[in-house]
């Protein structure tokens, strides 16, 4: 394939804004699927992607189309649209020449959308503006039209109107896709230079990544090179995916494919990592990218401690492609052996969780989520703490810092009181508004990121009955009024529990949690005070009553086989709770610190 | 020394012969002219053919089984066995006189909106002699609830006249019913003690699926209430032997003791409960299988360590609990030395006194905690020699 005709792009949209069906559609009229094999979300492999109707891992799939008698070779690496996925976004648009910046012709532009988009023209990538599902019967196009224009800049004869549902507009997209955007530059004589944008354990094949290459080309039988790690393998197999897998004798400059080498060790592949020739290596490495830092973290274990080993293992092999990913032993008292995990924010975090669970079938208990706390000790010593149970004594610290975020809130205009009142009461300082339209704004606080952390997606959804929508970035780190807060259970401290908080909201924080715990662990043959404690200074305290009736009840005519069935399932409901001390508490109360009431 | 097989088997046999005996038959009559709120077992509305159809397919269920075991107690349940008509209980008592008795325990569950003077002396004729009536609470108000259709008048008097022929009398009395308080338990309990009779078993509401109460969605009262009513029966009854967990009596019920103590007996009748031969089994609860003779719909051959497990759940019921010896002759098993029970009695959960090993009574009314320590134990390894 001629380099000229080579057009590498990928899809930035909201969630919910068509992005998956309209990738779908471009397969279709490409010719990549026909009707026939056609089922919803092409893309989206994992499971929990399509329930969620989310893309969590990118996908590279290669189009062919014949526009003015010539043919042409569309790569579409598809993109996370969630804002905790903005690692891979760079990573896909590290890769691309351009993108599609989707928006939804009746939701308008939505603060996600717009964060992508600003990485996109960070990237030097040529964006194309598409409006979608315009034949929505509540589709405002002339609306969306000027959203683009005044906040983005676009002129409006840039703009395409399609429906990835009807098909309408498809065309003309594919064709803007091949004259606007540039084909990749590079030289194919030079020496190879491919830049690893994802990788993905394969049982039979080993370590398959994925790759655009920038310059030169790779065959069959080539001994390559990983620079960052001085590795070098023979490649078995190149392919493209079309977007089923595609055997291929060699890429060249421009492509994007995937290659196997054997390669057996996950730590020999890092994404962002340049491959080369051995034999004729390149200069320098490609640019790759900077891993984005882990900004919540949370315990993983295993509920049953046996389990410790393979979970170990999933944590690796989720690494693999997901470099953000970081996690280190951690032993905790109430928990046992397990991990300190950081990710990078709430999603990411679910979506951790739930594929070990998945994936990998190992039941886990997650302690509740932390920041990382800047930490001055007396003697002007700094030390970062990421977890409550490794904050430093209450004498040796001088100062702690935690991080800050500013906020990107989009919301109908009426809906800008209660969310000021929820940003209040997340300790935020207000900023600045802006005025996208007549009927929606923009609202900018500066909240601190473990406030977020805890309820505010569920508290911005409800208060604005879903219209909101969110988006943040780092902005630093400032002073706050914080103390470690320890959560007691029959008098004592359950690690596990712990937390830090501002001091002003210790009270009632540490009431609601208290409160919920005590409904949460069911009665046990003893009363057990749960208390929540600054230091030696119990601020909250309630009570578990002992359990006054468990008993059979009467049998009737004899029925033993029923007792012995009910007691069976007392008996199952018992295994899966952690013994903490000598309380039973069952796998929810250690996350009962996010879902509480502060009424 | 013989290998664990060997012991096993030797052991099976061994329980096959002693534990064989059966000696108790449970009669289960499935229908009802009213129902009650909080009942979920087997019941049909009264209907006079079907009633005639049952009797007849009991009658050929008995047949079948009942291999003249010379029978000790027999106890009719229900559903409510006095809806049957004159006629149809007196067929029924005729198939039940067939049985092979001796010194014969015969109790019938009776209902006082359908029991009168000729009934109870068709009775007492055919030689039931301890009757056990479903009053559940003199108050009206519950009573209602419960959609119960007698009131506390009819009671005494029902009472009073059964008393002329059998004097062995049992009641039943619910009590955490909802709303209910302390003084109003207090007074039903003042009503049971004026009708100066033998037995009395208290069962704290419990609402089941599938029940009316629970279709209501009617709550449990507050368990810390529901244990003071609890203390509060057992401090009014001083007067008779605490026996059993809910059973109170100057007379205890052999009857039920058959099921505490883990012996054998006969389920004959819809949707009964047996266990014969270690097979403990359970009757459907379809009528129309039941009368084409598709008796048994669930049944599950108990090896050793469930029999003991059975052991433990059932004898913890009893306020002296199980005793050593016996064990030790039945089983081939000194109780105290598995490990769980030494665990246990180091935490005086348990106690032993007279050669029995028991529950502590400050931990009776939560005794499933201890109990389900005794669930898929191995208690082959403590078998003897």
């Amino acid at each position: 394939m001629k380099q000229e005709n080579i057009r590498n792009f990928s899809i930035i949209a909201h969630i919910d804004h068509g992005k998956s069906t309209l990738a779908d559609r471009i397969l279709e009229e490409t010719g990549a699927v026909t009707e026939r094999e056609r089922k919803d979300q092409l893309l989206d492999n994992m499971d929990i992607e399509r329930e969620r109707g989310i893309t969590i891992k990118l996908n590279a799939v290669q189009l062919n189309y014949n526009y003015k008698n010539e043919d042409y070779v569309l790569h579409l690496i598809d993109t996370p649209g969630h804002v905790d996925f903005t690692y891979e976004v760079s990573r896909s648009l590290a890769a691309c020449e351009g993108a599609l910046l989707v928006v939804d012709a009746a939701q308008g532009i939505e603060a996600q959308t717009l964060a992508n988009l600003y990485q996109a023209l960070d990237n030097n990538l040529k964006i194309i503006p598409v409006i979608n599902k315009i034949d929505l019967p509540n589709a405002d196009i002339e609306k969306v039209k000027n959203e683009l224009i005044n906040t983005v800049g676009f002129d409006e004869d840039e703009i395409i109107l399609c429906s990835a549902k009807t098909g309408v507009g498809i065309k003309e997209l594919i064709e803007a896709i091949i004259e606007r955007i540039p084909a990749p530059k590079g030289n194919e004589n030079e020496p190879l230079q491919a830049l690893i944008f994802d990788s993905y354990f394969d049982s039979y094949r080993g370590i398959v990544t994925l790759l655009r290459i920038v310059n030169g080309k790779v065959k069959v039988g080539d001994k390559i090179k990983m620079l960052a790690t001085n590795c070098v393998y023979d490649v078995v197999e190149l392919g493209i995916n079309n977007p089923e897998e595609k055997k291929v004798k060699e890429l060249t400059t421009g492509e994007v494919g995937y290659l196997c080498a054997s390669i057996k060790s996950i730590n020999d592949v890092k994404v962002g990592d340049t491959i080369t020739l051995a034999n004729r290596p390149c200069k320098e490495p490609l640019a790759g990218y900077k891993p984005m830092k882990p900004m919540v973290f949370c315990g993983l274990f295993p509920v049953e401690s046996s389990k410790f080993p393979e979970l170990r293992e999933a944590l690796e092999k989720l690494k693999l492609n997901d470099a953000s990913l970081e996690f280190e032993p951690e032993t905790s008292q109430a928990l046992g052996f397990g991990f300190r995990c950081g990710f990078l924010g709430l999603l990411h975090m679910e979506i951790i969780e739930e594929r070990i669970e998945r994936e990998f079938n190992i039941d886990l208990i997650a302690t509740s989520p932390s920041v990382v706390y800047e930490v001055e000790l007396t003697d002007k010593s700094i030390v970062m703490v990421d977890s409550p149970v490794k904050m430093p004594d209450r004498q040796r610290i001088q100062d702690i810092k935690e991080p800050y975020i500013r906020t990107n809130i989009f919301v109908p205009s009426n809906y800008i009181g209660p969310i000021m009142e929820l940003c209040q009461n997340k300790r935020g300082n207000y900023v600045s508004m802006e005025y996208i339209d007549t009927t929606r704004v923009n609202i900018h606080y500066e909240i601190p990121l473990s406030e977020i952390v805890y309820d505010f997606f569920d508290k911005l959804k409800s208060y604005t009955k879903g219209y909101a929508s969110f988006d943040y970035e780092l902005i630093g780190y400032k002073s706050s009024n914080l103390v470690k807060m320890d959560i007691l259970l029959n008098g004592e401290i359950v690690d596990a529990l712990s937390l830090i908080v501002h001091k002003d909201f210790a009270y009632t924080r540490g009431k609601a949690i208290v409160e919920n715990l005590r409904k949460l662990i069911p009665r046990q043959q003893f009363e057990i005070p749960v208390q929540a404690v600054i230091g030696t200074k119990a601020i909250a305290r309630s009570d578990i009553k002992a359990v006054r009736k468990n008993v059979l009840a009467k049998c009737y005519g004899g029925d033993v086989s029923r007792k012995r069935k009910l007691l069976e399932k007392q008996k199952e409901g018992k295994k899966r709770m952690k013994m903490v001390g000598s309380v039973e508490v069952p796998q929810e109360a250690f996350l009962s610190v996010l879902s509480m009431d502060e009424e | 020394m013989a290998s664990n097989e060997q012991i096993i088997n030797e052991t099976k046999t061994f329980i096959n012969i002693e534990t064989n005996i059966c000696k108790s038959i449970y009669v289960h009559i499935p229908f009802c002219t009213n129902i009650c709120s909080y009942c979920d077992f087997c019941k049909y509305f009264y209907n006079e053919k079907m009633v005639d159809d049952y009797l007849n397919a009991l009658e050929k269920e008995i047949n079948a089984k009942y291999k003249n075991e010379v029978i000790e107690t027999i106890y009719v349940g229900g559903g409510t066995p006095t809806s049957l008509s004159y006629a149809q209980l007196s067929r029924l008592l005729d198939i039940l006189k067939k049985i092979n008795v001796d010194n014969l325990e015969y109790t019938v569950e009776i209902n006082v909106e359908n029991i009168d003077e000729d009934k109870i002396k068709l009775l007492s004729s055919y030689g039931v002699n301890r009757i056990s009536i479903g009053v559940q609470t003199f108050n009206e108000k519950y009573l209602k609830l419960l959609n119960r259709k007698h009131n506390k008048e009819q009671v005494i008097t029902a009472i009073n006249m059964i008393k002329k022929y059998i004097s062995n009398i049992n009641i039943d009395l619910i009590y955490a019913l909802p709303g209910q308080t302390l003084e109003e338990l207090n007074k039903d309990i003042d009503e049971f003690i004026a009708l100066d009779i033998p037995h009395i078993s208290t069962y704290s509401l419990i609402i089941e699926e599938h029940t009316i109460l629970n279709n209501n969605n009617v709550e449990n009262i507050d368990e810390e209430l529901d244990y003071e009513m609890y203390k509060l029966i057992c401090k009014r009854l001083k007067e008779y032997d605490h026996y059993e967990i809910s059973n109170f009596g100057k007379i205890k019920s052999r009857h039920n003791l058959t099921y505490w103590n883990n012996e054998h007996y006969y389920g004959f009748g819809l949707g009964a409960s047996g266990y014969i031969d270690n097979i403990r089994y359970t009757n459907t609860r379809s009528l129309n299988n039941y009368i084409n003779g598709k008796y048994i719909i669930e049944e599950e051959e108990l090896d050793f360590n469930e029999t003991i497990e059975n052991l433990f759940i059932l004898g913890f019921r009893k306020t002296n609990g199980i005793n050593i010896d016996d064990t030790l002759n039945k089983y081939h098993i000194n109780i105290l030395d598995i490990d769980i029970v030494k665990e246990l009695i180091k935490e005086k959960k348990l106690l032993v006194e007279n050669n029995n090993l028991k529950i502590n009574k400050d931990y009776i009314y939560t005794s499933n905690d201890i109990l389900t320590n005794f669930l898929g134990g191995n208690y082959e390894r403590y078998i003897q020699e």
